[in-house]
């Protein structure tokens, strides 16, 4: 199958099973939030109470170089949020759905599209507080903030291009859960969250911002915190790495596709 | 695998398969299923993480942990529209896969498979199911699954839980229910969503007579109504009432296909000479 069908297919799905993407995100979110009795409010208050310990944490040792660190954190941790909880609900979905893959043949990864959907709820849940805390602490809402949702393009494509890899990869191999830990444990570290760019040694940057999520969570810093554009070469460059990537897990997939009756 | 006697039987027969499915013209076909093959892989002490597989690649060399073995070979049938096709077969002849292959989700290594219309199955009931939902959530969701618009399950719910009988239930999460409740509420879901071709695999076992009798009464409406049904079961009484043909899979080779009572004869002879020559091995 060539790079387009791939992808055709994939965004085809998408829109062919809308009915069920619908009703299986609102499913998961009436699940969460069946027996808590501050239901919804968990979505904002999760990266609140996350934000305030970093912030509690890190801003003093940050002293001086950061100003308004909750802010600087808080915009940062929205697109980590999302890209970790995708990738950890993404890994399972092929043998959680076993039972229906092994009699109704539809798009195996319908499933890991329909927790990053979920992610994205809570996702645009927590822009609530992140707002709050900016009116609360006085810091400006930048203009640049509507430009926010083009940004959650590559983040979509990274984060699902991830997931559907460790998702074949899965169901082959039963440690895949752990060493996803471990990944994501060094990409929260490796990733401008708790510091900036210019606070790393520079032959480390040289690195870190081949890994497309650095610069997805950089450029989203710069509209929601510092109110300036992200550089466009940039934004294009991690654009085609999460093409890429996306593109990988496609392949890899298609390529899977007949062998997972095997397995599961 | 050696040539036992069994296997004698079945090359006699093979010929008499040709016969039997002589294309009748005029006659529209529900399924049609042409030199299907399919290979099947067996994994045998397959490491199941990539730390063993790595392991195993740098210590024994040994990257590959399958053998593979025909769960279908070069099956060549049509069922024609509005029958009912019963498959009979001892454990391992193939039955399931020839089910996967009609279902769609097993896509045949060699030959091709045609189905005209719809195709669903009763094969896991439920198996879409979210045991923390309720019936009616559960209804939405399974239709969602099969791309019904949600303005047509909404109006068909009603109907859908009167007929599972839980109307009185229809709140209460899934995860509560006893397994007859589950099964009815699975028999229900698909049944509602009347398919052409219904594939069946041993599910008239649940609840209890009377649900039966309701159960094979929808099959009788459904037949009615010209549609078809493949049906995989152990109970062979049962199914020589029911079908209007039979095929006896041995070895992922139709043995004979056609008149009901007498692929049941054949089926009860084959397994009594198989249990022969392993009791005398």
């Amino acid at each position: 199958m060539t790079a387009a069908a791939l992808y055709g297919n994939f965004f085809y799905s998408i829109y062919d099973y809308r009915e069920y993407l619908k009703e299986s995100v609102f499913r998961d979110l009436r699940k969460k939030y069946k027996r808590s009795s501050l239901g919804y409010l968990w979505s904002m208050l999760n990266p609140l109470l996350m934000m305030i310990i970093l912030t509690v944490v890190f801003s003093s040792l940050m002293k001086g170089r950061v100003e308004n660190y909750s802010v600087f954190l808080f915009s940062a941790l929205l697109p980590w949020t999302y890209f970790n909880g995708t990738v950890k609900s993404c890994i399972g979905t092929i043998r959680q759905n076993a039972k229906i893959l092994d009699q109704l043949p539809i798009p195996k990864y319908i499933f890991s599209v329909s927790s990053s959907f979920y992610n994205f709820v809570d996702l645009f849940l927590a822009f609530v507080p992140l707002l709050l805390v900016m009116l609360f602490t006085g810091h400006p809402i930048h203009s640049t903030i509507i430009i926010f949702p083009l940004m959650l393009i590559p983040l979509f494509f990274f984060s699902m291009g991830l997931g559907l890899l460790l998702a074949v990869s899965n169901v082959f191999f039963e440690d895949t859960a752990h060493l996803t830990d471990v990944l994501l444990r060094a990409m929260y570290f490796l990733c401008p969250i708790l510091y900036n760019r210019d606070m790393l040694p520079p032959w480390l940057v040289k690195y870190v911002v081949l890994n497309p999520m650095f610069g997805i969570i950089e450029g989203i810093r710069q509209l929601l915190y510092f109110g300036t554009l992200p550089n466009l070469e940039t934004f294009l460059f991690n654009l085609a790495g999460s093409v890429l990537v996306l593109g990988l897990g496609l392949y890899a997939f298609n390529k899977a596709d007949d062998k997972f009756v095997y397995f599961i | 695998m050696s040539a036992s006697p069994a296997n004698l039987v079945e090359n006699q027969n093979t010929q008499a398969v040709g016969f039997d499915q002589a294309a009748e013209p005029g006659v529209a076909n529900a399924v049609e299923i042409s030199n299907v093959t399919v290979a099947y892989r067996s994994y045998k002490e397959r490491p199941t993480t990539l730390k063993e597989t790595v392991i195993g690649a740098i210590k024994h060399r040994k990257f590959r942990y399958y053998e593979t073995f025909n769960a279908l070979s070069n099956v060549t049938f049509n069922i024609p529209k509005g029958q009912v096709f019963g498959i009979i077969g001892s454990n391992g002849a193939g039955k399931s896969t020839l089910l996967k292959v009609i279902a769609g989700v097993l896509p045949p290594t060699r030959g091709t498979v045609k189905v005209n219309g719809s195709v669903d199955s009763l094969i896991q009931l439920g198996a879409g199911f979210d045991a923390e939902l309720n019936a009616i959530e559960n209804i939405y969701l399974s239709g969602a699954l099969h791309k019904k618009p949600r303005a047509e399950i909404k109006r068909r719910i009603p109907e859908i839980l009167e007929f599972a009988e839980l109307e009185d239930f229809a709140t209460t999460p899934i995860k509560y229910y006893s397994s007859g409740m589950f099964a009815r509420l699975g028999f229900a879901v698909a049944a509602d969503r009347n398919p052409d071709v219904l594939l069946v695999d041993e599910v008239l076992g649940v609840g209890d007579e009377r649900f039966r009798k309701k159960c094979e009464k929808v099959f009788e409406s459904f037949l009615a109504s010209g549609n078809t049904i493949v049906i995989v079961s152990h109970s062979l009484g049962n199914l020589s009432s029911m079908a209007d043909q039979i095929g006896l899979l041995s070895r992922g080779e139709f043995t004979y296909i056609g008149d009901p009572a007498t692929a049941i004869e054949r089926y009860r002879a084959q397994d009594y000479k198989t249990r022969l020559t392993q009791n005398n091995s």
